[in-house]
């Protein structure tokens, strides 16, 4: 699986914001850093197809091969991470990931063997235990992590994250990103990271994209 | 674009014309015969003659003149009580206290009201019995003008501790607003800093800033109060009323060529309407233009005391009159024999209650099922129709989205300005000329114009406070528009979606006006009756009615309050081991 964006530019009444080309490898994470205001989570906004008016883009967005720049957001299995881990709070911990998970995969797995997955996606990160709680009950270092798995779930092709740590103290902050990263390799899964810490981008270990004014 | 989305924003198109295609037919309706035109009975020339019969009325500018100032009077008192509490409480513990003191009053129907006032008010009520001469041997009730007073300060009074709650609640909501919240509080802690008092700071600084934002409601608030019918009827003068009850005395003569006339004072209805709408405007440009002068006279603090002790009055004033009003009608629901001037009756008797609901059994079914028909059908029309408006204002400019929203403001608030007298008569008019066998069908739409905008405001506020990137999330989780709305967004707004609901039970319990003419007084509900009976013999059952009408909307309320934590709260659900546990780990 990979990323591409072929000169994909973004404009904002007309005029040219920003454009981008890259391609992301299989289980690595470009960077895209710059100053605050200058569009790096509108591009994310643009690769996932959720941008909305006075925006308007043009380039490809090419995932795994395929272009997805004409199809709904819904259709394009790109996963989002953002800074707040965003879980549901009327679904459990649990709830949140078959949430996410595909109605042939749930089909497929039957409801028993859809519980023993979560179970086990739980426990491989250390939170077997958390699985019927209320997703505010949780600490924030439990919360990202059931955000990536609830990301993963749905079987994404591509995963754009951003600023997915900066809320996050230091301690926790490097264990969580190297954690994250882990999991994107290990599934081979492109990434794309928006951020401002340099720590960030430095730990990624794949391209950097600097953009600017 | 989805099916479902497409969906959508047809729903907000239907919303919109559900809202917009009444009000103008029932307007034309009015403006026919208003003008002479009512090929019904015979008349198909257009001419001003209704006009003059009108005119030619000894008493049409006192009835006019009544209208239009009780409802400037009432609605200025209830804006200045409100903003009163408001800058003198804002930030403070009593604050709270005092939202929960004033909101139940909100649910309670305009014509309970009145009936209460009325109680409270009248010569042989609990005031007049707490003033007389208690040595006296045969004491007489007084002989006061009130409750029917000619200059109308019983509707003044009455309309005022109505709306105050509703404008006070207004600006709590606006004051609560994310954006706005953060914005005043830095505002508030700026002004303090530059040596200005908490309560001086805030009306200075934040009250010319929030309102533009409660000038749509206020609007709608002056409009009802120049033109109500209940209060007025319940009262007011007799002999002129306000000019609202003369057109419904008139529509409802048994004359039919009364229409012409009655149609013409509709006519003037709206048009004293819009003149006290006029009035209003001119009075915001005067104001805006002295302020400067006062905001930037230096002036640090505003006797912050007095004020305080003024807004502690007026708080206490109001929980006196509201505890009078519920205690007698109460009081008077379950008396026996109740001699003037004791204070209270010689006995206690539940005879009323078995009489009243015995009567009430098919009203109160016909509040019900009307209520509960219309307000399930506004909150869905609502939550799709603010579903189209994200999906439609998507792809506009923002100026073009900024012109979208300013018609969607007017359009809710349409049926709010002009004045029910103004067009429901009209609306009737056509009913009854295509659709006469459908009484249900006009009562639901009748209903539904007045459900609708208090719906569509109650859940937009939350809708749109929606962090979109849950949205977002959702959408790259691979789900569908539909299944987004369903099972993030819709959860999302329980609580939300249930005050709304308990919302519009609530106004559509206290339609008197719409129910009154739709069925043409075939379908009884339980407004309809209280008004009835209020002007009957018997106090007591009258009583009965009135404390119905007011449970009728609280239990909504506390249903609202009750059920999302029973059904949508996991934190709640889980079991007490699980539950606020504080993880602290090494390991991420």
């Amino acid at each position: 699986m990979s990323l591409t964006l072929d000169a994909l530019a973004i404009y904002k009444d007309n005029h040219l914001m920003l454009q981008v080309s890259t391609h992301v490898l299989p289980g690595m994470v470009t960077s895209v850093m710059g100053p605050s205001g200058i569009g790096k989570s509108t591009l994310l906004d643009a690769i996932s197809g959720q941008l909305s008016a006075p925006f308007s883009t043009t380039g490809q967005v090419i995932v795994d091969g395929k272009g997805v720049h004409d199809m709904p957001a819904y259709e394009r299995q790109i996963g989002m991470l953002y800074q707040d881990p965003l879980l549901f709070e009327h679904l459990t911990v649990s709830d949140n990931i078959r949430f996410a998970m595909p109605k042939t995969e749930q089909k497929r797995l039957g409801r028993d063997q859809v519980q023993a997955f979560i179970a086990e996606q739980l426990s491989k990160v250390g939170l077997s235990d958390i699985r019927h709680r209320a997703v505010q009950t949780l600490s924030g270092g439990q919360q990202a992590r059931v955000a990536l798995l609830r990301t993963l779930a749905a079987n994404p092709k591509a995963v754009l994250l951003d600023e997915p740590f900066s809320k996050l103290d230091t301690t926790l902050r490097q264990q969580t990103r190297e954690w994250v990263f882990a999991q994107l390799k290990d599934r081979s899964l492109p990434a794309l990271m928006v951020t401002h810490d340099m720590e960030d981008a430095n730990s990624a270990n794949g391209e950097i994209i600097e953009v600017s004014l | 674009m989805s099916g479902f989305h497409r969906f959508s924003i047809t729903m907000r198109m239907m919303f919109m014309c559900i809202l917009i295609l009444p009000v103008f037919a029932g307007l034309v309706g009015v403006l026919m015969p208003a003008f002479g035109f009512f090929p019904a009975l015979g008349e198909t020339a257009v001419s001003l003659k209704p006009f003059s019969q009108l005119f030619a009325n000894d008493n049409i500018v006192t009835m006019s003149w009544l209208s239009f100032s009780t409802g400037i009077f009432a609605t200025l008192l209830a804006l200045g009580g409100a903003l009163l509490l408001v800058a003198v409480f804002y930030q403070r513990a009593w604050l709270n206290r005092i939202q929960h003191l004033l909101s139940p009053l909100l649910v309670v129907p305009h014509a309970a009201a009145a009936i209460a006032f009325l109680f409270i008010l009248s010569p042989s009520g609990w005031l007049a019995r707490l003033f007389s001469d208690a040595t006296a041997a045969n004491p007489l009730p007084p002989d006061w003008a009130f409750p029917y007073d000619p200059y109308g300060f019983s509707i003044i009074l009455a309309l005022t501790l109505k709306e105050l709650p509703f404008i006070f609640l207004m600006l709590l909501s606006t004051l609560s607003q994310p954006q706005i919240e953060l914005k005043v509080k830095a505002y508030l802690k700026v002004a303090q800093s530059l040596g200005y008092s908490h309560i001086t700071a805030f009306i200075k600084i934040v009250i010319p800033m929030i309102y533009p934002h409660i000038r749509m409601p206020l609007l709608a608030v002056l409009a009802f109060a120049t033109a109500n019918v209940e209060i007025p009827l319940i009262l007011g003068p007799n002999d002129p009323p306000t000019l609202a009850v003369a057109v419904l005395r008139w529509f409802n003569n048994v004359d039919l060529s009364m229409r012409f006339q009655a149609s013409a004072a509709a006519v003037l209805q709206l048009i004293v309407t819009l003149a006290a709408l006029l009035f209003w405007y001119l009075g915001e440009r005067g104001v805006a233009k002295c302020s400067p002068r006062i905001l930037l006279s230096g002036t640090r603090q505003w006797s912050d005391m007095g004020l305080t002790l003024f807004a502690a009055v007026v708080i206490g004033v109001y929980a006196l009159i509201a505890l009078l009003l519920v205690g007698s009608v109460f009081t008077w629901s379950v008396a026996t024999y109740w001699p003037y001037a004791d204070m209270l009756p010689q006995g206690v008797t539940f005879i009323h209650w078995q009489t009243a609901l015995r009567s009430l059994a098919v009203p109160l079914g016909n509040s019900v099922l009307l209520a509960f028909g219309v307000t399930v059908f506004a909150v869905i029309l609502v939550l799709l129709a603010l579903e189209g408006e994200v999906q439609m204002t998507k792809g506009m400019s923002p100026a073009l989205a900024r012109i979208d929203r300013s018609i969607m403001h007017i359009t809710l608030y349409l049926p709010l300005l002009v004045p029910g007298v103004a067009f429901l008569f009209g609306l009737v008019w056509f009913q009854q000329m295509y659709f006469s066998s459908l009484t249900w069908l006009h009562l639901f739409v009748s209903h539904l114009i007045y459900v609708l905008p208090y719906v569509f405001i109650s859940l937009a506020i939350a809708y749109r406070r929606i962090d979109p990137r849950y949205i977002k999330v959702a959408y790259g989780l691979g789900k569908t528009p539909l299944t987004v709305f369903f099972a993030v967004k819709l959860p999302m707004l329980v609580t939300p979606i249930a005050v709304a609901f308990a919302l519009g039970l609530a106004i559509s319990f206290s339609q008197y006006l719409p129910t009154l003419l739709s069925a043409g007084g075939n379908i009884a509900t339980v407004t309809t009756e209280a008004v009835a009976a209020a002007s009957g013999s018997s106090r007591r059952l009258s009583a009965v009615y009135v404390v119905v009408q007011i449970i009728m909307p609280l239990c909504g309320f506390i249903l609202a309050w009750w059920l999302p934590n029973l059904f949508f709260k996991p934190s709640l659900q889980a079991t007490p081991s699980s539950q606020g546990v504080k993880v602290y780990e090494s390991n991420p």
